[in-house]
């Protein structure tokens, strides 16, 4: 009786924040089929249009560019990051150096610093560098962020990979290098897939730091958002527009992710 | 091939002792095995040997040549790994065919390699499968199979039988027999398994917590063991081990009088093996007189085994041998049986 009581009382709170979670991507993605004057009322009979995806890809909101400039930045950002990251986190699980610990603590100390304080200093130095409002300053900023949680995220999967298939591809003749590629890398793809997706999302929806470094070349979709608020008033429909524009890539990622998530490799390594 | 030379060679992790220092030398071309019971450092010199593990003083030299900062890529050698360390993401061909792979042998001339080799080790037919679908003794198989597909300077097998049925393993251990005749490679070889150690070695080193206490041919081992450790440990059914007294050239013990050319002591321990003693059927003179306590037929003999006191006794009769358990019997070493003495407190020869 308590069992089902318990039950049904787990099933009802899931529900009751999957709602929660969900209701405002419904709206986002209802809104963004609607005209201008259905966009405030909470109606599902409307006349669906793709206007609104007409016009945000038109002058003057341009949104192909910024699609362009968030897809280089993420996908630069990801096919950088994860390969050192990688070894680097081969490096801080199977070698005993004097200092590993510390270090280690230090790379993931970065990300206990909030963005806002060091958002003036960013901008100065890529001021001076003359880097303000270009694709390779969002690049450089995001690695910062991204690439130590890589690490942390990669170390732990390492880890988790028992060394007897290593060692004997050492012996068979491989270098480090290649045992990396060969055995350690397939055994950790779930892993590096997962890494690699998350490095993408991070980057993808980073917002502080492309609002403040760019102004009109290297601008990114999450920035982009902000610009339909303009002195007519916030355009629902067309922010929707946009915002879907936004999610769908990360939809899609997040189904493979957890398509792969559940496929262990080690099994069988050992006896 | 290659000589394989340990000098002064230590192991430690961290304050424990796993290997103290101690020197060994293999020759080129000889089998050596690495005999003891489990956790007495045997994967531990074999993984110095392998450069998979640090050492932490000595000298290891491979060819005349000090590699003990080399890594293990270069120094040319096949080993089979106690827990297999099959690659999980390659099939059964791909793990064989690694190793030649790495050497750049193009694929046609891998297959072929890896099918015969297959062949030798009965794996024809799971070639395509993975690790994960094998069975114990199949990813054994594939281990042994990746090893041997080359021919290196040195194999290192660590137990590579252990986890084969009876069968199979007799099959595998005429194979490796082979091979090496075949190759004449320089192979050390790990087991617990006294008969894989006299059927296949050139010489046998009888390990015990880390040391080295014999090392010599298995004949040697076996005909004249360095001490009671060794004397008990090899042999199948173990060499009796008769705990008495020396006096006036006579060994006694509960139900033993046996006449011996030693000086008087005490604290002496007397050894035999079963195969050296005759079972007389009457209450008689000679080595020991006692009931008969068990009797173990093994197919081409019967193991016999008399108990007076203290003292137990094996031997081995004929197959026909029978008589009703509590029956009085005696045994008498054979003409020409070896009697070893070994100090009880030392454990050493006399
Ligand atoms: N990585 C390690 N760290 C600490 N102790 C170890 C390690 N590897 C082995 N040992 C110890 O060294 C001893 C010898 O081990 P091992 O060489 O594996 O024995 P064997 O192969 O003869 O069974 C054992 O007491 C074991 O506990
Ligand atoms: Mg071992």
């Amino acid at each position: 009786m308590k069992r089902i009581f318990l039950w049904w009382g787990e099933r009802a709170l899931l529900l009751l924040v999957s709602c929660i979670v969900l209701f405002p991507i419904l709206w986002m993605f209802l809104t963004a089929f609607k005209r201008p004057r259905d966009a405030y009322s909470i109606s599902l009979h409307f006349k669906p249009t793709l206007s609104n995806f007409v016009t945000v890809f038109s002058d003057p909101w341009n949104l192909g560019e910024m699609v362009v400039n968030s897809v280089t930045v993420a996908a630069t950002t990801v096919l950088i990051a994860v390969p050192c990251a990688a070894l680097a986190a081969y490096s801080f699980s199977r070698f005993r150096v004097r200092g590993r610990k510390f270090l280690f603590f230090l790379i993931l100390s970065t990300q206990f610093i909030p963005a806002v304080v060091i958002i003036l200093p960013f901008f100065l130095m890529f001021r001076t560098l003359g880097l303000l409002d270009t694709r390779i300053a969002l690049i450089v900023v995001n690695l910062a962020i991204v690439t130590p949680f890589v690490i942390w995220m990669l170390k732990g999967f390492i880890d988790a990979i028992p060394t007897d298939s290593e060692e004997a591809a050492l012996i068979d003749g491989a270098s480090r290098f290649r045992v990396i590629r060969d055995i350690v890398l397939p055994m950790a793809a779930p892993g590096v897939l997962t890494a690699t997706i998350f490095c993408f999302i991070l980057t993808w929806n980073e917002f502080l730091f492309a609002l403040i470094l760019t102004r009109r070349n290297a601008v990114t979709l999450p920035v982009g958002l902000v610009s339909f608020r303009t002195e007519q008033g916030d355009l629902w429909n067309l922010m929707s527009a946009a915002g879907v524009m936004i999610t769908v890539p990360i939809f899609i990622m997040a189904l493979l992710i957890q398509k792969h998530f559940t496929r262990g490799m080690t099994a069988g390594a050992v006896k | 091939m290659a000589e394989v030379k340990l000098v002064d060679v230590e192991k430690r992790y961290g304050s424990f002792l796993a290997v103290p220092k101690q020197s060994l030398t293999i020759e080129e071309g000889e089998f050596l095995v690495l005999l003891g019971p489990s956790g007495c450092g045997k994967t531990t010199t074999m993984r110095m040997i392998a450069g998979l593990e640090e050492i932490t003083a000595g000298d290891l030299m491979i060819g005349g040549e000090r590699v003990n900062d080399k890594p293990p890529k270069d120094r040319d050698i096949a080993m089979v790994f106690q827990n297999y360390g099959l690659y999980p993401h390659m099939t059964v061909a791909e793990n064989i065919g690694y190793p030649l792979k790495l050497r750049g042998f193009n694929r046609q001339a891998r297959e072929a390699r890896v099918a015969e080799t297959a062949e030798k080790v009965e794996l024809g037919k799971l070639l395509k499968r993975r690790p994960s679908e094998l069975s114990g003794g199949q990813r054994q198989r594939v281990a042994l199979a990746r090893a041997i597909v080359r021919t290196p300077k040195l194999f290192l097998m660590d137990e590579p039988l252990s986890n084969l049925d009876a069968k199979l393993r007799v099959t595998m251990r005429a194979e490796l027999k082979h091979l090496h005749h075949e190759l004449g490679v320089t192979t050390v070889y790990v087991t617990h398994d006294q008969m894989e150690a006299m059927t296949l070695a050139s010489r046998v080193a009888v390990m015990r917590k880390g040391r080295i206490v014999q090392l010599d041919t298995p004949k040697m081992i076996y005909s004249e063991p360095a001490n009671l450790f060794v004397a008990s440990f090899i042999g199948s059914p173990p060499m009796n081990l008769i705990d008495g007294v020396i006096s006036q050239g006579t060994f006694t013990a509960p139900g033993v009088n046996l006449p011996v050319s030693a000086a008087d002591r005490g604290n002496v321990v007397l050894g035999i093996r079963p195969e050296e003693l005759d079972l007389v059927p009457a209450d008689g003179e000679g080595l020991f007189s006692g009931l008969l306590y068990a009797l173990e037929l093994t197919g081409e003999s019967t193991l016999v085994t008399l108990r007076e006191g203290t003292t137990v006794v094996c031997a081995r009769g004929g197959a026909d041998f029978d008589a009703p358990i509590g029956t009085r019997c005696a045994l008498v070493p054979k003409a020409g049986a070896r009697l070893h003495l070994f100090d009880k407190d030392s454990g050493e020869r006399v």
